[in-house]
């Protein structure tokens, strides 16, 4: 046996493994997808497709965002905020002479630069991320809202039909995302991600940069929430200083209901997308259905606690 | 609710209409221009979808409650044969995606609140694009692609109370505004509305303002530290009705004599106004706007000119009429809003602007 076959097969059988703890989430998500299909079949079409992955694509982007935080036993209340400062300044660059491509470096670098400092607070200083984030979620909301008090800026047209338009196009991108993670993953950082997150002290002894690791990793996710600002500010064809704030409590919601947990370590990406499709086409399925507004209060706390409780009990059915 | 025209006329009514705009319809081809978004391809019954941002609030059940009643008469005329209800929970994004599956449905008609003015712009077009009815209330998007958009003006709820304040006071006096949360536009936009009525009358003199949430218990206490400072106040130019039941509480656990005090159509308001023999005067954000939308979306639809923009009149609660209002309070939440009668004729009359 070669060495590659070798790592190969342990490489499968360790996704195997961890694949195993979230097939009750893939059937739950599997069985509502065809229950949308079926409802509404314009689904399988190229128009129907793009539009529904467009609406999911912030609430993945932010999921990823959150997960990649938890994995390292953080956690951040300022995604929203983030998202919505994304917008803000997507809005506003992109009418301006810095154009399409001035705007998008410029959302890169404040993502990139808000994670970085709070990452950079909350390893250097030892603060809880919990406390930092909160405070960051009031100053960024700040931010935004003195950018743009009012909703407004624009976004050009072709971009928003790129991006939002008749074509799968963010569902690509949304590709190009997880294979960068996949990629991201290979490196000693990305490993480092979950190393940090399992057992921090245990990390360090190994050689692993501690301190580098969590700042790499809020300010990969700061990027990712504001990228999915962009997105949005494309999608509505504007900017609104507060639309991202329900993202929050949603990206911590699917990466929950993918299975990663809060203490770090523990979960997968994949799981974490999967809860946030979950929370999407759930809202769609129930329109179809008809639910009326107060049932579908109560439906989706079912769907959720359903989603997290079947897959436990099937664990636990299967070691008895 | 109660209804002022009985419920076989209004089906006669509407049948009667629906009768002529065939006639016309048959007599020269097109008589009217048609609405905004509309092609004439769908036939009724429609089905129709009611795109909420948020359905919690008292305020937002009694109007999902209008919008029901209308549906239930149109129903019944054989125009309307369902209501597809969304509910947001605050969520822009969530409420995009909404109205998406209802264009995806393939509903008729489409009537937002929207829980942004930017946010929805893109979908509400590509509603109207395919011939979709979308009718805009309360809460308006800054999108022209729709069927209509229907409102009051809430500059001119703040120029009105402000001039029947100042009347009533004779031109002058002190008086304390009351304002609900700073930075949201309904309430910037009513006090907006006041302030050239206050610059007009230079002898009335704003001892102070306050801020608060649209609630009982901030306005109360905001008010109770203002009376403590301030033994002589002539009026309160309150501009919302929870501000206003604060403001007469304060006055009243305080002891101090009532004075005239601007308020809305909030039933505690109202029950204060009758108990304590206010002078006051009050308007409000009919709940109806949400009938009337659904309306209107049905009338585009059956190829009535409905007007892209539809300025509802504020009805105006003043000493003539409050004992109508509260003989009906029994039919409303006890922390709702009692409002003004509507039937067939006054929207027809609304939309013939």
């Amino acid at each position: 046996m070669s060495m590659a076959e070798g790592m190969g097969s342990l490489y499968f059988a360790i996704q195997r493994r961890r694949n195993r703890g979230l097939v009750g989430l893939y059937l739950v998500v599997g069985a509502f997808l065809v229950v949308y299909a079926f409802m509404f079949p314009g689904l399988l079409t190229i128009g129907g497709f793009s539009k529904f992955s467009q609406n999911w694509f912030p609430l993945a982007l932010v999921t990823m965002a959150q997960a990649l935080l938890m994995l390292n036993g953080g956690i951040s209340l300022a995604i929203g905020p983030l998202v919505s400062l994304g917008a803000v300044v997507a809005a506003l660059t992109m009418e301006g002479p810095a154009g399409v491509l001035g705007g998008l470096v410029a959302v890169v670098i404040v993502g990139l630069g808000i994670g970085a400092i709070t990452g950079a607070i909350v390893a250097y200083m030892r603060l809880p991320a919990i406390i930092v984030t909160l405070a960051g979620s009031f100053i960024i909301t700040g931010i935004a809202l003195i950018l743009l008090p009012r909703p407004g800026g624009f976004v050009p047209d072709w971009l928003s039909q790129l991006l939002a338009g008749h074509t799968p196009v963010a569902f690509g991108i949304l590709i190009l995302v997880v294979i960068g993670w996949k990629l991201f993953l290979a490196t000693p950082l990305g490993t480092g991600i979950y190393a940090v997150g399992d057992n921090p002290v245990g990390a360090f002894r190994s050689g692993v940069p501690v301190e580098r690791v969590r700042i790499v990793s809020f300010a990969l996710s700061g990027l990712l929430a504001a990228l999915a600002g962009l997105f949005v500010a494309a999608q509505t064809g504007s900017g609104d200083p507060v639309i991202g704030n329900p993202f929050t409590l949603n990206s911590i919601a699917g990466a929950v209901l993918g299975g990663v947990g809060f203490l770090g370590g523990k979960g997968a990406m994949r799981g974490a997308i999967c809860g946030s499709l979950l929370l999407s086409v759930m809202i769609n399925v129930m329109f179809f259905i008809g639910f009326p507004p107060v049932a579908q209060y109560v439906a989706q706390g079912v769907i959720i606690v359903g989603a997290v409780a079947i897959p436990e009990f099937a664990r636990r059915w299967r070691k008895a | 609710m109660k209804r002022i025209v009985s419920k076989s006329m209004l089906v006669r009514a509407v049948m009667a209409g629906a009768a002529v705009v065939a006639v016309s319809l048959t007599a020269s081809g097109s008589a009217n221009a048609l609405s905004n978004c509309i092609k004439g391809d769908r036939k009724a019954p429609y089905s129709v979808g009611w795109a909420n941002i948020y359905s919690v609030p008292t305020w937002m059940k009694q109007t999902e409650g209008t919008i029901t009643a209308e549906v239930d008469e149109l129903k019944k005329a054989g125009l309307v044969k369902d209501l597809m209800i969304t509910d947001a929970q605050g969520n822009a994004q969530t409420q995009i995606q909404q109205i998406q599956s209802m264009i995806d449905a393939n509903l008729d008609a489409i009537i937002v609140e929207a829980g942004s003015s930017t946010a929805l712009d893109r979908v509400i077009s590509d509603a109207c694009a395919k011939g979709i009815a979308v009718v805009n209330f309360d809460s308006l998007v800054d999108t022209n692609n729709l069927t209509a958009k229907i409102n009051t003006d809430s500059n001119e709820w703040g120029s009105s109370a402000a001039k029947w304040l100042i009347e009533k006071l004779g031109g002058k006096g002190k008086i304390i505004v009351m304002n609900g949360p700073a930075g949201i536009s309904v309430s910037d936009d009513r006090r907006k509305g006041a302030q050239p009525v206050l610059d007009a009358n230079p002898d009335i003199k704003i001892i102070t303002e306050t801020n608060t949430e649209y609630n009982v218990a901030p306005a109360q206490e905001a008010m109770t530290s203002l009376l403590f400072a301030n033994p002589e106040i002539d009026g309160i130019l309150s501009l919302g009705g929870a501000l206003s039941a604060g403001s007469v509480l304060a006055f009243d656990r305080q002891g101090r004599e009532q004075v005239p005090i601007t308020g809305e159509n909030a039933r505690q308001f109202l029950e204060l106004w009758k108990e304590k023999g206010l002078k006051s005067w009050a308007t409000m954000q009919p709940n109806w706007l949400g009938a009337l939308s659904v309306y209107a979306a049905v009338q585009a639809l059956e190829g009535k000119d409905v007007p892209a923009f539809v300025k509802v009149p504020l009805p105006v609660i003043d000493d003539s009429n409050i004992d109508g209002y509260l003989a009906k309070a029994g039919d409303f939440p006890a922390d709702g809003y009692i409002y003004s009668p509507y039937d067939k004729a006054l929207f027809d009359k609304l939309l013939a602007q």
